[in-house]
């Protein structure tokens, strides 16, 4: 359809009015970032899966420009042009359109965001479970009346890959493909199958490093194919990364039950005041221990704002398709007939800002509402 | 019955190898108008329009329904019709104009053998290096594809409309996806191909509007297309 109708549009402003106020009245700053955001940010950030989805255009001056594909990014811009110390505490809420085109039948090409970003929060627990209970005040402010809340941590499973004994640079490897779920699994599976075994044509090559000095072995070998240095990367990076293939190779196998019991965690899914003792079964050490304990904090903190925690569902797995979150993640979903419809998340993402400039890494969390799909919900 | 459209590469090996197979099979080709027309007609066939087209504009002339069946190349089609699009179908694989997509990196880049390798580079280069690991090609949907399908997300894709293996010396790309048939234009750069690099092991071939592909004359000119070159 090219366009609303008065009536479709009245509709969805009454609706996001009733949104935004509940986000104003709890005190959080309505804000309006601009709507066409340099490309790069977007882009450098997010790579070319969002890049494939977001409208660019290029400037008269030759700079890359797109309609933001989403508010989050364009508000943390909007705070860094705006307030001098980036870690001060701000609480924005904003309420305007997105823009990415469609992946499914489902998504339209534009669409309005409502959502609220709080950063440089100082209780990051009682902050979690406010964004979340604000983003079901105003859903229920709006008129949704039935919906399931899933959340997922993030900090939960940072925590027991820290309690586990391996190098870091696997760990490294690993919380960076906890994002998908099948490399995941068979990275983990290398580890405890003997690191670097497979071979490939550069195994001669880490051989002869595993016998040498790295960067030794890499400076012979470029000059005596005559290898011009192109790409951007120095012998130095290069001698590195296959002095740790090699040290992969004599590294002692990662324990089968280690492995076993990150796959256990991440199979957990349940009621979510009721999961603790699944955590308890996994182990995990000190760091595990003290991530529990901050769960268990949240539980309080929601119950305190008149949450009921009983009602919620907790997937370890969840959120692995959401890559800039750092923590606590969550999801609301609307019941509909025969199934549901995704209207809203948010979660920690505590370092957007930083990667976007900050000198140091600023707590932020936030949520978003897909106001679109809330009022076909509602209609 | 209704004139078919049958769209051909206007020059290059493709027009070459097809004509001749189409020609052994008594179905030469009338170029219409001046000396190298872009229109023809077919001998032996009723009703059958030859249209002369570059390649890449084969594969969307079929896609928006201005052609019937058409010889592109498995690439370009791929790269331009979505996977799920169910207009156009691939009818006949034919056995000339093979060449593999391929993704190539420096040679000089002794630590990278795989996409996991490529994968692990491209993350941790935004750190190291400011911005996102860049990879010119002109396959841009087969490129994301293909990295979409081995998890790797962490670039940018650079578009590139000719000499695509020049990008890395000329700092441009680090990477590329290109065409290749003999890999000495890659060597010749100084570029290698991941072990598990191959994207697409492409050939010419006959697509064809789907909704046509029981008509007879369809049915003929693959036929004629399928014998050995």
């Amino acid at each position: 359809m090219a366009g609303r109708s008065s009536q479709e549009r009245d509709g969805l402003e009454r609706q996001n009015a009733a949104l935004i106020a509940v986000f104003e009245r709890a005190g959080f700053d309505h804000i309006a970032p601009d709507i066409i955001q340099p490309a790069d940010i977007f882009l450098e950030r997010s790579g070319e899966d969002i890049r494939a989805r977001t409208f660019v255009f290029t400037d008269p001056g030759g700079a890359e420009m797109c309609l933001r594909p989403d508010l989050t990014v364009p508000a943390c811009r909007y705070h860094l042009s705006h307030v001098e110390d980036p870690s001060a505490e701000r609480r924005y809420c904003y309420l305007g359109p997105a823009f990415r085109f469609p992946d499914e039948l489902l998504s339209p090409q534009e669409f309005t965001q409502a959502g609220l970003e709080w950063f440089g929060a100082g209780e990051p627990v009682a902050a979690e479970a406010r964004v979340l209970k604000l983003t079901i005040s105003a859903l229920e402010a709006a008129g949704l009346t039935r919906y399931r809340v899933t959340f997922g941590d993030l900090g939960l499973f940072s925590a027991l890959l820290d309690d586990t004994e391996m190098p870091a640079r696997w760990r490294q490897r690993l919380r960076h493909h906890f994002w998908r779920p099948h490399a995941f699994r068979d990275l983990l599976q290398s580890f405890s199958a003997g690191g670097g075994a497979r071979q490939s044509s550069i195994s001669p090559l880490v051989s002869r490093v595993a016998e040498a000095d790295a960067l030794a072995v890499v400076e012979a070998e470029i000059s005596a194919r005559s290898l011009p240095l192109v790409g951007g990367r120095e012998p130095r990076e290069i001698a590195d990364r296959l002095a740790d293939k090699a040290a992969d190779r004599r590294e002692r196998p990662l324990d089968p039950a280690k492995a076993d019991q990150l796959n256990a965690y991440l199979a957990i899914a349940g009621e979510a005041s009721g999961i603790d003792s699944r955590f308890q079964s996994i182990g995990g050490s000190e760091r595990f221990a003290g991530a529990r304990n901050y769960y268990a904090r949240r539980l309080f903190e929601m119950e305190e704002l008149g949450l009921n925690p009983r009602r919620f569902h907790f997937a370890a797995g969840f959120g692995r398709e959401l890559e800039y979150y750092t923590g606590f993640t969550f999801q609301i979903e609307a019941d509909v007939d025969g199934g549901a419809v995704t209207v809203a998340g948010g979660g920690r993402y505590d370092n957007l800002l930083s990667d976007m400039g900050a000198p140091s890494p600023v707590p932020a969390v936030g949520c978003a509402i897909h106001t679109d799909r809330l009022r076909a919900v509602l209609l | 019955m209704s004139i078919l459209t049958f769209a051909m590469p206007s020059k290059g090996r493709l027009m070459e190898a097809a004509s001749e197979l189409l020609g052994r099979a008594g179905l030469g080709i009338d170029r219409l108008g001046a000396e190298r027309g872009y229109r023809g007609q077919l001998r032996g066939i009723e009703d059958v329009e030859v249209a002369f087209l570059s390649a890449s504009e084969i594969a969307q002339n079929l896609r928006d329904g201005k052609a019937d069946l058409g010889i592109t190349g498995q690439d370009l089609l791929e790269e331009k019709i979505p996977p799920d699009e169910g207009s156009v179908m691939l009818l006949l694989r034919l056995a000339f104009g093979g060449a593999d997509v391929v993704v190539a990196v420096p040679e000089c880049w002794l630590d990278v053998a795989s996409m996991a390798d490529l994968d692990d580079i491209a993350e941790s280069f935004y750190e190291r290096h400011g911005r996102r690991l860049r990879v010119a090609t002109k396959y841009r949907n087969l490129t994301r594809r293909f990295f979409a399908a081995r998890g790797v997300t962490g670039y940018r894709i650079v578009e590139s409309l000719g000499a695509t293996e020049g990008a890395p010396a000329a700092g441009i790309a680090e990477v590329i996806v290109d065409i290749t048939t003999t890999g000495s234009t890659l060597a010749a750069n100084h570029l290698k191909v991941l072990d598990d690099g191959v994207i697409l092991r492409s050939s010419a071939v006959l697509a064809v509007r789907t909704a046509g592909r029981e008509d007879p004359r369809v049915q003929r000119l693959a036929a004629a297309l399928a014998a050995p070159v």
